[in-house]
């Protein structure tokens, strides 16, 4: 028998054979990313990156509760809520997927090769997907959201791309709250001195998302290497 | 692949006030480099430069010429680099084999059965393999490190950084440990921090640190012939001029310093050599 099989090939064969005995199987999550044509090792890299479940779950209760806050048709109120917090959500969800205190391995896949802005922006992307999905399916089902229901993006956007231009300077919890807190005050001033109470999602509003977010990924772009290292991600 | 090449010079890092390196000088192709020092002195520091993940405020770090400054070459020395972090930090939750597997994604093995397969051999190789299903909270600290050993196995790469890869490991796991470097030190630069100044014995090149300067740099037999003609055990207590002593287990005092003329001279250990050159820097220790 040995004469006529190489040990060779034998070897590896049964290595590779055992190495997908060794993997554990996939997820249900992973499965589904795969269904979605979602390469495999992006699939494993969302799916193993348990810093995003906790974003996840966020995400799932805020929606929760904005869904419940929205129930009530006669109540305009429940919309200006809806899109004051919608936006902040993916913005809370990257902080707590991103840098040191959020992250166990941070410091390991640091030294990696994987660009540490290409890390942040699958990361960035999948909060956002599930924050979409988690937000605008309530907004959509509602009748008194469904006319605003994707007025959120957009600053949802800007918000996001603001907080991680922020992180380039600040640790990502730090960078979050300035964020966070410029937004909420706008919202609230914008709600007072404005023509209507969703003064700060019409047209202007709008439009000055789409230039923060602008100026965000421009200086994410050019900032970029501060993503490779540990310094500003405490 | 050869093993890689670093040239260090006066490097320097400073955290606020805090200087953690000072003026290091770095010249190392191959070999287990071994750094030794208290806490505090700047080993985790400098092992983070050496793994890019760093950036020191002074002086320049070349790895095979590549200058981690830039981006395209510090990815390329990323690309040839094994770290293990001094804090693992393994997440709750996840399987041994999806810890590991999670580090080989974002090391560019993208096909999956050829990931699965690395994955596969460097758990085998840290004896791991046989629980690479366990949830990561169920290891001992010794398996979690080993787990980060098999992380910075993945890729062969040729240089690795390990910040105290043997705390907490048994006698068995040591000497596991102590095989793979061994082996690895033939195609690689291995550098490794440890506080046990035996594990140094093993290694080709000991770099003493304190307060974020090389204090010494050598064999490990030259380390300890510093302390030849300077270690003596007595039966009396040492005089309080001695650098270092300490109690043995038969009563006598083990004494490092300027031996007193009628001396019991001893043949000197790496540690003995190791605290001379700390005591030298802090007389206090």
């Amino acid at each position: 028998m040995s004469q006529i099989v190489n040990q060779v090939r034998l070897d590896a064969n049964w290595s590779a054979i055992s190495a997908e005995l060794d993997a554990p199987k996939a997820s249900m999550a992973e499965r589904l990313l795969g269904r979605l044509r979602v390469p495999g090792h992006i699939a494993r890299l969302v799916v193993a990156t348990p810093a995003l479940r906790r974003a996840w779950y966020l995400a799932i209760g805020i929606a929760v509760l904005i869904g419940l806050g929205s129930a009530r048709p006669d109540n305009p109120a429940s919309v200006f809520v809806l899109l004051a917090i919608a936006p902040a959500l993916p913005v809370l969800g990257v902080a707590m997927a991103y840098g040191r205190s959020a992250d166990p391995m941070y410091e390991a896949q640091v030294a990696t090769p994987m660009p540490g802005l290409r890390l942040v922006a699958i990361r960035t992307v999948t909060v956002l997907v599930v924050a979409i999905l988690a937000v605008g399916v309530p907004a959509l089902l509602a009748s008194t959201t469904r006319s605003m229901a994707f007025a959120w993006l957009l600053p949802a956007l800007a918000l996001t791309s603001a907080s991680l231009a922020l992180m380039t300077w600040f640790p990502p919890r730090r960078a979050t709250a300035i964020v966070a807190v410029i937004w909420f005050v706008g919202v609230v001033v914008a709600r007072r001195v404005g023509p209507d109470e969703l003064a700060a999602f019409g047209a202007f509003g709008q439009l000055g998302a789409a230039m923060v977010t602008a100026i965000g990924v421009a200086v994410i772009g050019a900032r970029r290497s501060s993503f490779d290292r540990m310094e500003h991600a405490s | 692949m050869t093993a890689a090449h670093i040239v260090a010079s006066g490097l320097g890092k400073r955290y606020g006030d805090q200087v953690a390196l000072d003026g290091i000088d770095l010249l190392e192709q191959g070999g287990l480099i071994t750094l030794l020092g208290p806490n505090g002195a700047g080993k985790s520091t400098l092992l983070r430069c050496l793994a890019t993940v760093v950036t020191p405020d002074d002086g320049s770090l070349m790895v095979d010429g590549l200058d981690p400054r830039r981006e395209p070459e510090r990815i390329e020395i990323r690309r040839r680099l094994g770290y293990m972090p001094q804090d693992i930090g393994l997440i709750a939750g996840s399987r041994v084999f999806d810890a590991v597997e999670y580090i080989a994604v974002l090391k560019d093995h993208r096909e999956d059965r050829r990931r699965r397969r690395a994955v596969s051999d460097v758990l085998d190789r840290v004896g791991l393999r046989d629980v690479a299903g366990e949830r990561v909270e169920r290891l001992s600290g010794g398996m979690r490190r080993r787990v980060g050993v098999a992380q910075a196995l993945l890729g062969s790469p040729t240089l690795m950084v390990l910040d105290e890869p043997s705390a907490g490991l048994d006698p068995d796991e040591r000497m596991r440990l102590r095989e793979i470097l061994t082996e690895r030190r033939r195609s690689t630069t291995v550098f490794v921090s440890t506080h046990m100044t035996d594990e140094a014995a093993i290694s080709d090149t000991v770099l003493v640190i304190a307060g974020g300067s090389i204090r010494f740099a050598g064999s490990p037999g030259r380390l300890a012939a510093l302390a030849a003609g300077r270690t003596w055990v007595q039966t009396d207590l040492p005089p309080p001029d001695v650098r270092a002593s300490w109690r043995l287990v038969d009563g006598r005092h083990r004494c490092l310093g300027r031996p007193p003329a009628d001396a019991e001279l001893v043949e000197p250990t790496l540690e003995d050599g190791y605290l001379l050159v700390r005591t030298a820097v802090s007389p206090s220790a």
